[in-house]
């Protein structure tokens, strides 16, 4: 008897594997995706090697002036040498030379007061960790400004740059943290007077255009103190963005509490804990977790706009651009490139931002959606 | 339970007023209550001291004192003579303008970009994702000062427009397109229009009832959109078209007719739309994408055609996560308007926060009702989602 020998394995048709089969499901697998392709295709060859070619072939790169991007024989591209020259005035504004360093080591501090949580052994965290967190912003301002740690006196009108940006959004999240969570709490209580008071205070500031906060700030705050107190420029913008960004992380964490099964509280209640072991120790931490990637959305967003700062005269980043733009050795128009440096700073860190955010999101995702 | 088995209550004795909750919550309420009246005396007496050390009259006179400036734009007649009530409402136009126009607009490339990251084609699923990733990440007043002061300023000058069959022109200055200007008998014309709505609303209706009744269906669509067209045109035929368009002219140095659009214009809404555009695409993603696998999957099963899975099954269950973000979308679009002030659009903000306050110093009064305005107006927007909402929404039972 014969037996059955199955015939050798056919290769799969050429045109479902390997790059053709890809691009015939991905790309040509109707004749109108065909064409769409096929015109997509046909426009990034018509502008990508000019763009790229712009951008870094024909560019220039070194020097100091702008003589040499109109120089003959330069290339016409992009004149990079904008962006190199001005660079100092784009991270740190014009914070005088000497004391560089110090904007540079609070760089570092606030890299480190974030990463603590995880460098610190665990029963560190509670009681260096988060002090060290909110007490930051101060310090950090502190030591920037010069005085109290004897250094030079560096006025608040030489803070600029990218390096503002960061530093303000960070010292605004950080004091807006614990406030917020009480305002969260304030809208969640049961004492009528003080809900009320939370959900006007948290309304105000998220419907109201953030602009019209910071002329708020600047015009109206200081005809609110007495006569002849003046509080520094960046100070009551830093007040501005604590409110404004309080006002949306209280929603975050309004979301975050609504997220806690009713089970917790009521375990709490059991044990016998007080409302604010109930808050913090129960509570608390799982909103945080919850709440995680919704945070980082709210801090891209604050981490944004604080460019909106250059309308009252903040030297953040985008407003040192502006007076590069119209110094008078560089008018040569080199707006684009000025525009996609600082677009491109703020893009990789709002990206990494959301990269993370979503990576956490997925970390706490256990359904299983296809 | 029987009554024996019932814990005795009994009062609580030592510091029993302060263990109360009640009289806690009381006291808690008193304190808040105090602080907030002693804050709010404070700062209204400072004010005021404030402003008489000034010189500043408080009130709203100053809405009926004549402004003295100029403004870019305006949708009704202003000149330098009116009053600042006038410019009030000349900015709240302007707002109002381009807020419309930027939501009509981001909501169309929203839509279409959210869409086209479930294209089995992979190049438009991967524009759709550069695109959302791009401009989601880069800050608005950069992605406006962008198109005003790089893209648009590189215009050509009015001699050398651009030009679109000598009728649309684009330079420097702005856009140019032909205004179209009713002579007598145009009302029959837009009659017809109003009729031809009307007479789709009730087809629909009779469309709906019929398919209820008999199952039947009616092509709603096709028909509407042939009234829609075939009804005006008829009109416009009969009446010997009552209409002729004013071309714009261009000469050496400026454009004169139809209708322009202002760079700033241009270069806030362009940018609204982008930036926006690419939150919405995202909510648009975040809806389809929370329509569990299964509903299609048994749409598949009882042979629905692909695009009608897609407007039957999967965009109503979408809309229902839609909605919600497209209003917040809606509203910081409307917020985010504001930047009009850093490229000299004359919005509500330009006009009123930054010339009106600055010439009158009435800062409480001007910062006040700007905010109540975009208040108003987000309340507006607020208002109608939630009326969309409430038609997406799951039907329960109540």
């Amino acid at each position: 008897m014969r037996e059955f020998q199955a015939l050798p394995a056919q290769p799969a048709p050429v045109d479902t594997v390997g790059p053709i089969g890809w691009m015939k499901t991905n790309l040509f697998s109707t004749p109108i995706n065909a064409v769409v392709s096929i015109s997509i295709f046909a426009f990034l060859v018509y502008v990508l090697p000019d763009t790229i070619d712009w951008l870094f072939f024909s560019a220039n790169w070194v020097g100091s002036t702008q003589d040499v991007c109109s120089a003959e024989g330069a290339g016409d591209g992009a004149c990079w040498v904008f962006v190199s020259a001005w660079m100092q005035q784009f991270i740190y504004g014009s914070y005088p030379d000497p004391e560089l360093w110090r904007v540079n080591a609070a760089l570092v501090a606030l890299g480190l007061v974030i990463a603590a949580p995880y460098l610190l052994p665990k029963h560190f965290r509670n009681t260096v960790g988060v002090p060290l967190f909110l007490l930051f912003p101060f310090i950090g301002a502190a030591f920037l400004d010069g005085r109290i740690f004897g250094l030079e006196y560096v006025s608040t009108d030489f803070w600029g740059g990218f390096s503002l940006n960061i530093f303000l959004a960070a010292a605004s999240i950080i004091i807006a943290f614990p406030l917020s969570f009480l305002w969260a709490l304030g809208r969640r209580s049961d004492m009528p007077f003080v809900r009320s008071v939370c959900v006007i205070l948290i309304e105000f500031f998220r419907g109201v255009p953030v602009l019209a906060l910071f002329f708020m700030g600047s015009v109206m705050l200081p005809l609110f103190f007495p006569e002849g107190v003046t509080i520094d420029k960046l100070l009551r913008v830093w007040i501005v963005l604590i409110l404004f960004m309080s006002g949306y992380m209280a929603e975050v964490f309004r979301g975050g509490f609504q997220a806690i099964p009713q089970g917790q509280y009521e375990a709490a209640d059991s044990l016998g804990l007080s409302y604010w072991q109930k808050t913090l120790l129960i509570i608390f931490p799982q909103v945080i977790k919850v709440s995680m990637p919704n945070i980082l959305a709210t801090f891209v967003m604050l981490f944004k706009n604080t460019t909106f700062l250059l309308i009252i005269g903040i030297f953040e980043i985008l407003n040192t651009t502006q007076t590069a733009l119209t110094n008078s050795n560089w008018l040569e128009g080199h707006a684009a490139e000025g525009y996609i440096f600082v677009g491109l700073v703020f893009w990789c860190c709002c990206f990494g931002m959301s990269m993370i955010s979503s990576n956490i999101e997925k970390k706490l995702d256990t359904s299983h959606r296809s | 339970m029987s009554k024996e088995h019932m814990p005795e209550v009994r009062p609580v004795k030592s510091g029993s007023f302060f263990n109360n909750p009640r009289n806690r919550a009381l006291i808690y309420q008193a304190i808040l209550l105090f602080g907030l009246g002693f804050f709010f005396y404070t700062i209204v007496s400072n004010a005021l001291s404030n402003m008489e050390a000034r010189g500043i009259k408080s009130g709203f006179g100053f809405l009926f004192t004549t402004s003295g400036f100029d403004i870019l734009m305006s949708l009704v007649d202003y000149s330098a003579t009116d009053t600042y009530g006038r410019t009030f409402l000349v900015g709240l136009l302007n707002t109002i303008l381009v807020s419309i126009i930027g939501i009509f607009l981001a909501t169309i490339v929203g839509f279409l970009m959210g869409v086209a990251y479930f294209s089995p084609n992979w190049l438009i699923k991967r524009l759709s994702i550069v695109y959302v990733e791009t401009f989601r990440n880069i800050p608005l007043l950069l992605q406006v000062f962008f198109w005003y002061f790089a893209v648009l300023a590189a215009l050509p000058d009015v001699r050398d427009s651009i030009s679109f069959g000598e009728s649309v022109f684009l330079n420097v200055r702005g856009l140019f397109f032909p205004e179209i200007i009713d002579e007598a008998g145009s009302g029959f014309v837009y009659a017809a229009l109003a009729a031809a709505i009307v007479a789709i609303i009730v087809l629909r209706k009779w469309a709906h009832k019929r398919q209820d009744e008999t199952g039947d269906q009616f092509p709603v669509f096709l028909t509407s959109i042939g009234i829609l067209i075939g009804l005006p045109l008829l009109a416009l035929i009969v009446s010997g078209n009552p209409f002729h368009l004013e071309y714009p002219e261009a000469s050496r140095f400026n454009i004169r007719g139809g209708i322009s659009v202002i760079p700033e214009l241009m270069a806030l809404t362009l940018a609204l739309t982008v930036y926006t555009g690419a939150f919405i695409a995202e909510a648009v993603r975040a809806g389809v994408q929370s329509v569990p696998h299964g509903q299609t999957e048994a749409a598949r099963s009882i042979g629905l055609k692909e695009s009608r899975i897609m407007s039957l099954i999967v965009v109503p269950q979408a809309m229902r996560v839609i909605v919600p973000l497209l209003n917040s979308e809606y509203q910081s679009l409307v917020k985010n308007s504001t930047l009009a002030t850093a490229i000299g659009y004359p919005d509500l903000f330009t006009v009123f926060v930054g010339t009106s306050l600055n010439q009158t110093g009435q800062a409480i009064e001007i910062v006040f009702m700007t905010m109540a305005v975009y208040f108003v107006i987000n309340m507006t927007i607020s208002f109608l989602m939630n009326r969309v909402n409430d038609s997406v929404a799951l039907a329960e039972r109540k």
